[in-house]
């Protein structure tokens, strides 16, 4: 078990961003001097350098090139389209982030809240690349560990500390879960690699369905699906606007694509399919139920949030099955995934202008008679919540299109497929009724708080991003 | 490659992006609006005539003489080719989009340049507030209606059809005059959603359909179509998807339609928004779920549809015919009573459509126009009358307004007459045929529907002798002195004339209209009518010949 050289270099966009992430961790040491106190400064300092770090990554993968399906070494790693999707994933979030973070990072740890969120977009590619448990594990954990670490510097208050504290002790609960099932599949098949494992996974019996149920229930709490959805709320309220756009995102990533990696597509034998796909169905239709339903009660938009993000996670599950009974492209997913970033980031960056000015954008009230005052943000959030609903002409159509279309074409199990797209589509519509109230909060007459007149360059660029892709990729689906 | 179909598109929607976008010059857009509306009222003739010229003889291959849906004209495009990074069944989801007219889709999208015309005319002097940015909404709603009509390909059928909502929610929530306009527009926001979402599961089931005989997923109409044909000769049963999809199906279409139990969102939204808004959403918006009956529903999956929802949707179109008029007699506020009466006649064209006979499918197109000019008319009326009093009750009896204003009587009496089903008008010509045409299936059904046109005639003129009869016409102000009413202005009159000589036309020379897409429908009655006989083999069918092709 090695790293080959082959591997190393198709690894060069995460290594650059491991070792950029160090290096600006490391530079918290010389930013330190009490009389260095021009934090402006070093707030674009941090940022640039972050950027960079970024930009630098994405000029690698596109000077080594896209691996051939030939070299792909399946060792530890193995590079494919999937692999692919996935730092192309990691990527996207990681620009919108970092130009959120411009202005809101926390003023006083910017080092170190720079360095984890380098850290974490280079562990998503990892996970994307693994053909091993060891380095999907490692890569997993890569993302959890700096998490707990920007949960904990971003709020200092009681709130902030409850929020770092609670995703800490879960997540490592469900880190055990995970290597639980992980050592049943290397008990079952004497080796921790992937493509060995899916290969016993047609000898399975109930001790491999065991193992793969516990991995996936250790993965499910970094996608937020129910039952280990409880932590979301309460994070999402307890941190800043920036850190729960992460939060939404990208353990979500890291979880979907472990899950796509531990599962393979249409490799899944009779025996294993027939435990996990009823799991995956209930679970998914539990999700996408206590999601919306929980979220229509909220007042609180942080919460509000959490809840949709649960589930949006509903559906994806769904249109994870879908992938495992097909034998189709994980391209659902992928696609799915960065509509999903660019809308949901792109209503926290709206937010984000908000609380940068000096506002509070905690609870829907907050945002009565916003277009009045902050016409650009309004328009961004307005574009966001259309394709979170899911009406035409922006991303969020196709995504939900598209899992409709991966649930309904099963036709095997005709009763089954159906009722679940008529569940899906039934959940649209009550996840719709808590966006529209948003949207008509926004639009409202009434008096408004909004601050006016603190115009951020960086956040009004992450919305103005998201936006355009959102409406783009409407019209150029293949490009999502 | 037909161009006016992209430019009945596109023109409104580019005129709307330059009003929004015009910015300091935002007053000097209203003449542009209607200018631009005028020009989409163009475009919709000039596409009737074309339609009207092309002969109706099945053009060209094997496999599309079988189709039921043949477009006259065509716009396919293949930059609008949609490849979605999903596959299914190991085949990539490759999807052409297609635009495209037969003599239904023409019909409609006159009706939608007629009503939008004057609609945005009318608003040009009805709405005070943000008048442009309102012509802009509109002009995007006529756009997005334009797309439905002309759309023949599913996918693109289905995202007009859901986009059409956003700019109507904006102009209930915005413009809405009515009490709680925000809430009108949540409930129609939800509503609509709660049918076109779970629609949606349907049709990918429909364009699923091919996967059967091994022949890769497909959008398009006319394709699908010659399938569901094939499907209904041969006696194909049909499986569990089909029962989902035609009942999922048939709530989307249903809720638009306002067929009885998921109508609520109806009367409100009327009641909510701005008459001038809901007179495009009375006459239009509400057409839509009758033409994805017309379009989808019967020509895809005519078995699924005879067996399951025929009678059921057919027995609930008669009950609203009742239910409608009934509640329109009872109520006081003005717009609610021409809500219901809407409801009401909506009810007509749904029963000639499940007839799924030759005169109830042509019946059912033809009144589907002539419903879209009447209420529109009506509507127009009451937002004049509101302009002049403020809401309009029919509780205080003799108002008298017929002295006060000559004009506006003359054309509320002959609207309401042709909204009652007089002979020679052209509301009698299509609730005849649609009645004869679910005659031959069910009796029963005609019997309690026949209600309805005595209904109709009562609640009109009812409104009549309230609103325009009695007293002197002479109205006092809080001084008792008598308030100076204005009767029409050359303005106000042109489109209600302009509107009601179309409708004298229609009622005079029904064949002339009706040869416009009579060759469509009875295609469609070739495949339909034999497959609902099939099924309703113990119904009161008086008619036992097969129709004439």
């Amino acid at each position: 078990m090695q790293i080959t050289k082959a591997a190393a270099t198709h690894l060069t966009p995460e290594i650059i961003l491991l070792i950029g992430g160090t290096l600006v961790m490391c530079a918290s040491v010389l930013t330190r001097k009490p009389h260095r106190e021009d934090i402006y400064a070093q707030r674009n300092n941090f940022a640039v350098a972050s950027l960079v770090c970024l930009l630098v990554a994405m000029a690698a993968r596109y000077w080594t090139g896209v691996p051939q399906v030939g070299s792909a070494d399946l060792g530890l790693f193995r590079f494919d389209a999937s692999a692919l999707a996935a730092e192309r994933l990691s990527f996207l979030g990681g620009l919108i982030l970092i130009l959120m973070s411009w202005s809101t990072a926390p003023k006083g740890r910017l080092a170190e809240y720079y360095g984890c969120l380098l850290i974490i977009l280079a562990a998503i590619p990892i996970v994307g690349a693994s053909n091993d448990l060891v380095s999907m594990f490692l890569g997993l954990e890569l993302v959890s560990f700096p998490t707990y670490i920007l949960l904990g510097i971003v709020r200092t208050d009681n709130a902030g500390a409850e929020a770092s504290l609670k995703y800490f002790l879960l997540s490592a609960f469900a880190s055990c879960f995970f290597l639980l099932g992980l050592s049943y599949l290397y008990g079952f098949c004497g080796s921790t690699n992937l493509t060995v494992i899916q290969g016993a996974f047609g000898e399975g019996k109930r001790l491999m369905a065991l193992g793969l149920l516990l991995a996936i229930c250790g993965l499910s709490f970094r996608i937020t699906a129910v039952p280990f959805h409880f932590y979301a709320p309460d994070v999402f309220e307890g941190t800043s606007v920036t850190m729960a756009g992460v939060m939404s995102y990208l353990p979500k990533v890291a979880g979907f694509v472990a899950l796509i990696r531990l599962l393979g597509t249409g490799t899944l034998s009779q025996g294993a399919s027939g435990v996990v796909i009823p799991v995956l169905l209930g679970c998914a239709a539990l999700t996408m139920c206590v999601g919306n339903i929980l979220a229509v009660a909220q007042n609180n938009l942080r919460r509000m949030m959490a809840y949709s993000s649960v589930a949006h996670t509903g559906y994806l599950l769904l249109a994870l099955v879908a992938l495992i009974r097909q034998d189709a492209s994980p391209g659902v997913i992928y696609s799915y995934l960065a509509a999903y970033a660019a809308m949901t980031l792109g209503l926290f960056a709206c937010l984000g202008e908000i609380e940068a000015a000096g506002g509070k954008s905690h609870l829907i009230g907050d945002l009565s008679g916003m277009f009045q005052r902050r016409p650009a943000a309004s328009i961004g959030l307005t574009v966001a919540l259309i394709s979170l609903i899911g009406l035409p002409f922006t991303a969020g159509f196709w995504a939900k299109f598209m899992v409709f279309v991966g649930t309904v074409a099963d036709r095997q199990t005709d009763s089954v497929s159906m009722l679940m797209g008529a569940l899906m589509a039934i959940n649209a519509v009550i996840a719709a009724s808590y966006y529209w109230r948003i949207l008509s909060t926004v639009y409202s007459k009434s008096e408004s708080n909004v601050p006016l007149r603190v115009f951020r360059p960086s956040l009004f660029f992450a919305y103005t991003i998201c936006t355009v892709l959102t409406i783009l990729w409407f019209f150029v689906p293949s490009a999502m | 490659m037909n161009i006016l179909i992209p430019l009945l598109i596109l023109v409104p929607l580019a005129s709307a992006l330059v009003i929004f976008f015009s910015g300091p010059r935002a007053k000097a857009m209203v003449p542009f609006g209607i200018f631009a509306a005028a020009l989409t009222l163009l475009l919709s003739v000039g596409l009737c005539f074309q339609v009207y010229q092309v002969p109706s003889t099945p053009s060209d291959a094997s496999m599309s003489a079988q189709a039921t849906i043949q477009p006259k004209v065509t716009f396919i495009s293949e930059t609008l080719r949609f490849v979605l990074p999903v596959s299914v069944a190991g085949q990539p989801i490759d999807w052409q989009l297609s635009f495209g007219a037969d003599g239904i889709s023409a019909l409609m999208v006159l009706l939608t340049g007629i009503i939008g015309f004057f609609t945005i005319w009318l608003a040009s002097s009805q709405i005070r507030v943000k008048t442009e940015a309102y012509i802009g909404l509109l002009l995007v709603a006529i756009s997005m209606l334009m797309g439905v009509f002309l759309s023949m390909d599913l996918l693109s059928f289905y995202i007009f059809f859901e986009a059409v909502l956003i700019p109507l929610i904006l102009l209930i929530h915005g413009w809405g005059d009515g009490k709680n306009p925000q809430a009108a527009s949540k409930r129609f926001l939800l509503f609509t959603l709660a049918g076109s979402i779970p629609m949606v599961v349907g049709l990918i089931s429909l364009a699923m359909a091919p996967l059967t005989n091994g022949q890769p997923s497909t959008v398009a109409l006319s394709e699908l179509s010659a399938l569901a044909a094939q499907a209904a000769s041969s006696g194909v049963p049909i499986g569990s998807r089909d029962t989902w999809a035609v009942w999922l199906l048939l709530l989307g279409f249903g809720i638009k339609l306002a067929i009885l139990p998921l109508h609520t969102w109806l009367p409100m939204t009327y009641a909510a928004a701005h008459p001038n808004t809901t007179s495009l959403i009375a006459s239009v918006v509400a057409k839509l779920g009758l033409y994805g009956l017309l379009r989808i529903v019967i020509p895809l999956t005519p078995v699924a549809l005879s067996i399951e929802g025929q009678m059921v949707v057919g027995t609930l179109g008669a009950i609203v015919i009742v239910y409608g008029a009934l509640v329109a007699l009872s109520k006081e506020n003005m717009r609610e009573v021409l809500a219901f009466s809407s409801l009401s006649h909506v009810g007509f064209i749904t029963l000639g459509l499940m007839s799924m006979t030759r005169e109830g499918l042509g019946g059912a197109a033809l009144q589907m126009f002539n419903h879209g000019l009447i209420t529109a008319a009506m509507f127009w009326i009451l937002s004049m009358l509101e302009q002049r009093h403020g809401p309009i009750s029919l509780r205080s009896e003799d108002q008298g307004m017929a002295a006060q204003y000559p004009k506006l009587a003359v054309l509320l009496v002959f609207f309401t007459l042709a909204g009652a089903g007089l002979p020679g008008l052209n509301g009698f010509v299509g609730e005849f045929l649609t009645l004869s045409g679910m005659m031959r299936v069910c009796t029963t059904l005609v019997a309690i529907a026949v209600l309805g046109t005595v209904l109709g005639a009562w609640y009109g003129l009812r409104i009549v002798q309230r609103l325009l009869f009695g007293g002197n016409g002479t109205r006092l102000d809080k001084q008792s002195r008598p308030l100076a009413g204005v009767d029409l202005s050359v303005r106000e009159w042109v489109p209600l004339v302009a509107v009601g000589f179309l409708c004298l036309y229609i009622g005079l020379f029904p064949m002339r209209t009706m040869k416009l897409f009579q060759a469509d429908t009875d295609r469609l009655a070739t495949l339909s009518e034999p497959v609902s006989k099939q099924i309703h083999r113990d119904m009161d069918t008086l008619i036992v010949e097969s129709p004439t092709p």
